[in-house]
Parts: C-alpha cells; sequence; structure tokens
C-alpha cells in the first residue's frame, strides 16, 4: 500500500501533462486557425495594420536574405561538388544532377529555409510578442483585437513570408549553381536540364513540395508564437515558454519533414 | 530584435517600408510564378505533341515520365501506363511534334533493363524515308532483360569452370596427353630421335634403318638397269632407229596402196557406165517383147481367122470331163 499511493500518482501526472500537452496542441490549432482567417480578411491590411506588416516583413526578411542566399549556395556547391565526383567515380554521372536537385530543391533547402527563419526570425518575434503582452494577461477586448491585427497578425505572416521567400530563392540560385557546375557557362545543356527538372518534378512530387514548404511556412509562423501565449499560464518564467515553442516548432518541423519523404519515396 | 510600436513610425518612413515590402512580395511572387512556368515548360505544357502507345507483356521498371530516347536523345516522355482487358501494357508516350518525325512506320522499340535495374525506352528508325508514324499509333516494343541473363550466364560459368577443373585435375586425359609429351619429348632428345618416338622400340628403328640401306643398294641397282636400258632403246643400234625406217617404209607402203585405190575407183566408174547400158537394153527387151507378144496374139487370130474358113474345119467342142 505504501508503493500504490506514488504509483498512482505518476501515472496520473503523466496523464494530466498528456492532456495539457493535447491542450495545447489544440489551442495552437484553434489560434492557428483564427488568425489564418485574420489573415484572408481584406480589413487586415489597412490603416496601421498595413504599415506594422510592411515593417515587419522588410525587418525580417530584407537582413537575412542576402547572406542566407550566400551561405546556401556556398553548403549547395560542396554538396553539389561531393554528389557530382561520386557519382561519375561510380560510373553514374547522368543521376548527378537529378540527385542534386532532389536532394537540395526537394528536400534541404525548405528545411533549412524553415529552420534559419525560426531561429533568426520567428523566435526572437515571439520573444517580442511575450514582451508586449501583459504579464497578468488581463486586457479588455478592444486592446486584444488591436494587439492581434498590430503585433502578433505581421509577425506571424512576416515569418511565413520569409521562410517561403528564402526557400524560393535559394532554390532558384540553387538550380543555376547546379547547371552551371555540371555544364559550365554553355546553353548547350539546357535542355537537358530542363528534361531532368520536369522528369523530377512530376505533378504529385510537386504537390507534395509545395504542401511541404507551406506547411514548413505555416509552422515556422505559428508555432512560436501561439506557443508563447497559450503556454504562458502553465509555466512560471518566459525563457521556459520560449524553449517549449521551440520543441513544439521543432517536433512540427520533423513531422512534416517524414510526411513529405513518406509521400514522396514510399 | 526589437519591439517597434507601429504608432511611432513617421508616415514617409511607413511609404518606404511599404515600398520594399510590395518589392519583396513582388519578387516572391515572381519567383513563384517562373518556377510554375518553367516547371510547365519542362513538363511539355506549351509544346503540341502526339500520342504513341507502346504494347509490352511487362512494363517493369517503366514510370511516367521516363523518357523515350533516340540516338541517345531524348524525343518523348512516358505519361502513362495501363493495363489492357488481355493483359498487356500499354505505355502512353507523348512524343512532341517537332521530334515525331524521327519516328517512322518501320521503327523498332525496344525496352531494355540494365543491370542496376535502370529501363530504358529505346526507338530505333533504321529506314528515315519510310512514312512518318501516324498519332496514336500502336507498336509492340521488344524487351530485353540483361538481369534475365545473369542466372542462365553462371549456370554457363559454373560448368564451363567445372569442366575446365575437370580436364586439368591430376587424372584427367589432359594430364596424361601431357605425361606422354613430355616423354616423347624426352625419347626425341635419345639417339634414335623421331624414328624411336614413331616405333616405340630400338630394335624396330633399327631394322627400318636396316631397310633403308638396303633400299638405297636396290635404288643404284635400278639406276644401272635405266642406263643400259636406255642404250638398247635409245643407242644408236637400239630400238627406236629401227623403228623410224620401218615408218618410212610403211609410208611408201600406204602411197603405193593409194595410188591402187586409185584405179580401182577407175574400175568402178566404167563398171557403172557398163551397168547402166544393161539396164536400158533390159528396156528395150521388154519392149521388143510386147510387140513380140502383139505380134504372136495377130498370127493366133489371124489362124484362126483362117481355120474357121478353112471348109474342113471342124467345129470346136468342149468336152466335159
Amino acid at each position: 500500500m505504501a508503493t500504490a499511493v506514488p504509483a498512482n500518482n505518476t501515472i496520473a501526472d503523466l496523464a494530466r501533462s498528456a492532456r495539457d500537452w493535447l491542450a495545447g496542441w489544440w489551442h495552437i490549432v484553434l489560434f492557428s486557425a483564427r488568425l489564418m482567417v485574420l489573415a484572408f480578411s481584406p480589413s487586415s491590411y489597412r490603416g496601421a495594420s498595413r504599415a506594422a506588416m510592411a515593417r515587419q516583413m522588410v525587418d525580417d526578411t530584407a537582413p537575412v536574405l542576402l547572406w542566407f542566399t550566400l551561405l546556401s549556395a556556398l553548403v549547395s556547391l560542396v554538396i553539389i561538388h561531393i554528389v557530382v565526383v561520386t557519382s561519375v567515380s561510380y560510373g553514374l554521372s547522368r543521376y548527378a544532377l537529378e540527385m542534386v536537385v532532389r536532394v537540395l530543391v526537394l528536400e534541404l533547402i525548405p528545411l533549412t529555409a524553415a529552420m534559419f527563419v525560426a531561429l533568426q526570425v520567428a523566435l526572437p518575434n515571439a520573444a517580442e510578442v511575450a514582451a508586449v503582452l501583459p504579464q497578468d494577461g488581463g486586457v479588455h477586448a478592444g486592446r486584444r483585437v488591436q494587439l492581434l491585427n498590430t503585433e502578433i497578425l505581421p509577425r506571424v505572416l512576416s515569418g511565413i513570408f520569409a521562410v517561403l521567400l528564402l526557400a524560393a530563392v535559394s532554390c532558384v540560385v540553387v538550380a543555376v549553381l547546379a547547371y552551371l557546375w555540371v555544364h559550365g557557362f554553355t546553353a548547350g545543356g539546357f535542355a537537358g536540364y530542363t528534361r531532368t527538372f520536369g522528369r523530377i518534378f512530376d505533378p504529385t512530387v510537386t504537390l507534395i513540395f509545395t504542401l511541404k514548404t507551406l506547411g514548413l511556412a505555416l509552422a515556422v509562423g505559428l508555432l512560436p508564437i501561439a506557443s508563447v501565449l497559450y503556454d504562458r499560464p502553465r509555466v512560471r518564467e518566459r525563457k521556459s515558454a520560449e524553449l517549449r515553442g521551440l520543441v513544439r516548432l521543432f517536433f512540427a518541423l520533423l513531422v512534416i519533414e517524414v510526411a513529405a519523404l513518406v509521400a514522396n519515396y514510399l | 530584435m526589437s519591439s517597434r510600436p507601429t504608432e511611432e513610425l513617421p508616415p514617409a518612413h511607413s511609404t518606404s517600408l511599404e515600398l520594399r515590402a510590395v518589392l519583396l512580395v513582388a519578387l516572391l511572387g515572381l519567383l513563384i510564378a517562373g518556377s510554375i512556368a518553367y516547371l510547365m515548360y519542362a513538363r511539355g505544357v506549351f509544346e503540341p505533341s502526339q500520342r504513341l502507345v507502346l504494347l509490352s507483356d511487362d512494363a517493369e521498371g517503366v514510370a511516367v515520365g521516363m523518357d523515350l530516347t533516340f540516338a541517345g536523345f531524348p524525343i518523348g516522355r512516358v505519361s502513362r501506363i495501363e493495363l489492357a482487358a488481355d493483359g498487356t501494357t500499354r505505355i502512353l508516350v507523348d512524343v512532341p511534334r517537332k521530334d515525331a518525325h524521327w519516328l517512322r512506320e518501320s521503327s523498332v522499340f525496344t525496352l531494355t533493363r540494365g543491370l542496376l535495374g535502370n529501363t530504358n525506352l529505346r526507338a530505333f528508325s533504321g529506314v528515315l524515308d519510310d512514312p512518318q508514324l501516324p498519332a496514336d499509333a500502336e507498336r509492340r516494343v521488344l524487351v530485353g532483360d540483361a538481369t534475365a541473363e545473369i542466372p542462365r550466364l553462371v549456370a554457363d560459368a559454373r560448368e564451363l569452370v567445372a569442366n575446365l577443373t575437370k580436364l586439368t585435375g591430376e587424372q584427367s586425359a589432359l594430364a596424361a596427353a601431357l605425361g606422354n609429351v613430355q616423354v616423347a619429348t624426352e625419347r626425341l632428345k635419345g639417339p634414335r630421335g623421331a624414328l624411336g618416338v614413331l616405333l616405340g622400340n630400338d630394335a624396330d628403328a633399327q631394322k627400318l634403318v636396316a631397310a633403308l640401306e638396303r633400299t638405297n643398294t636396290l635404288l643404284a641397282r635400278i639406276d644401272g638397269l635405266a642406263a643400259k636400258a636406255d642404250q638398247q632403246v635409245f643407242g644408236a643400234d637400239g630400238l627406236m632407229p629401227e623403228a623410224r625406217a620401218a615408218v618410212v617404209q610403211l609410208n611408201a607402203a600406204l602411197l603405193e596402196a593409194r595410188e591402187s585405190l586409185k584405179k580401182i575407183d577407175a574400175i568402178l566408174v566404167d563398171a557403172q557406165a557398163i551397168a547402166g547400158n544393161a539396164r536400158s537394153a533390159t528396156d528395150d527387151l521388154a519392149s521388143l517383147r510386147a510387140e513380140v507378144d502383139a505380134s504372136l496374139r495377130k498370127v493366133s487370130s489371124m489362124i484362126d481367122e483362117v481355120n474357121r474358113r478353112w471348109p474342113f474345119a471342124k467345129p470346136s467342142e468342149i468336152k466335159l470331163p
């Protein structure tokens, strides 16, 4: 009887944790849905909200765009070189380009862009949101709507936009680099390269790629801020809330990436 | 990044920010639109194409989007794979119109699977003057599977290795033959040489040598005999000069015989003339006989007339027996 009580407490704690975890996800999903409705509402792009959104997008995206592109180009060049040299040494050079495009454009670049934006943009934004909100959480409805329009929605949309733009620019740059690395500065290989691209991006792969990138962007834009907002009552320190948001975010990114891999290759 | 409340932004700064934001959004829109357009171009959406249906018993390894190549250049793309009601597979290939002229009525299509599992669809057009392949044409595809040959190849190789092992074994015929060759080579080096190898023992080889020596002696004697025969036949009093003289005499006799024959010919001509005269005389005799017969009949009829008119004539009677 003496050991039964702690065991019961442990099970109860686990059940409570699981319930809280699921409840947290449910709150986040509801909040995300509300924000998406707000994002698709034209009134969100007028007046002060519009200016706030423009400022947030420029401040979040412009500084990181150039050097993320350079960094991804550099890393991609190394990967392209490794893939091409390995393929040539095994006599499989005609598959090199296809492998480069599949590995980099389809898989690595969107995930890297999402993680980069999450660390550079989304988590600081979440911290800002936490700072703007009153510590006691007691705000009246009008102020809450204003905060949603001018502080939260711009940051969420900015995160989504940053992921999409960084991924798009890097994909294009890497595609061009792969062509130049394999064929050199000549237009002679363009037809074959285009054909390879067309063969890789069949409708299914294109759809999965689009959905995956959108999913990554939404996760990066929404989860850190939503986590800060809805995990607050259960935590005593803000730092802990940000960490929890980061864990949620990486969990979501992992699920999206694995789902995309399963859909693509199984 | 620090929090910057929106209310604090001056209007000019806000306009500039909006412009930059619009530029960023335009860049994203441009990239997405460009990517979509490029992908559509790469997928051949803007290119008019014609359909080619390849029929096969097995479409394993064929995938949608796979290339159909001609001379190493992709000229078509598999757009769909179907299973027909009769169990054959239908591989639907979209061939751009600009490349369709490479496909002719006599073109042959092959589906080959490599050792690494890669599959290739190839077209071969031997006669480029043939009529062009029409749209929606159906052709059988020849399937060649390199991996299907591997088990047979391995079995053959194993059999070959077993045979080689058997051949090169210590108890094998080849080893025995090589041993014999070695013995023969040793004997070749011996005093009797190749003869000893051929005859197997020295006594026979010695006999052969003795036979050769006797043959040489015999040949010498035959040589002398031939010299004597030559003297007898072709010598001054030999057979040949006498034969030549006999031939000369024979020629003279023949000339005389020819003269005699000429004389006989003349006699025969005379005899022929005499025979002709005799034939004409015979003809005259026949007419003479006819005249004599006519004269005799007249005399006979005259006697009969005389007898009738004669008074003592007896009546003629006929007595029957």
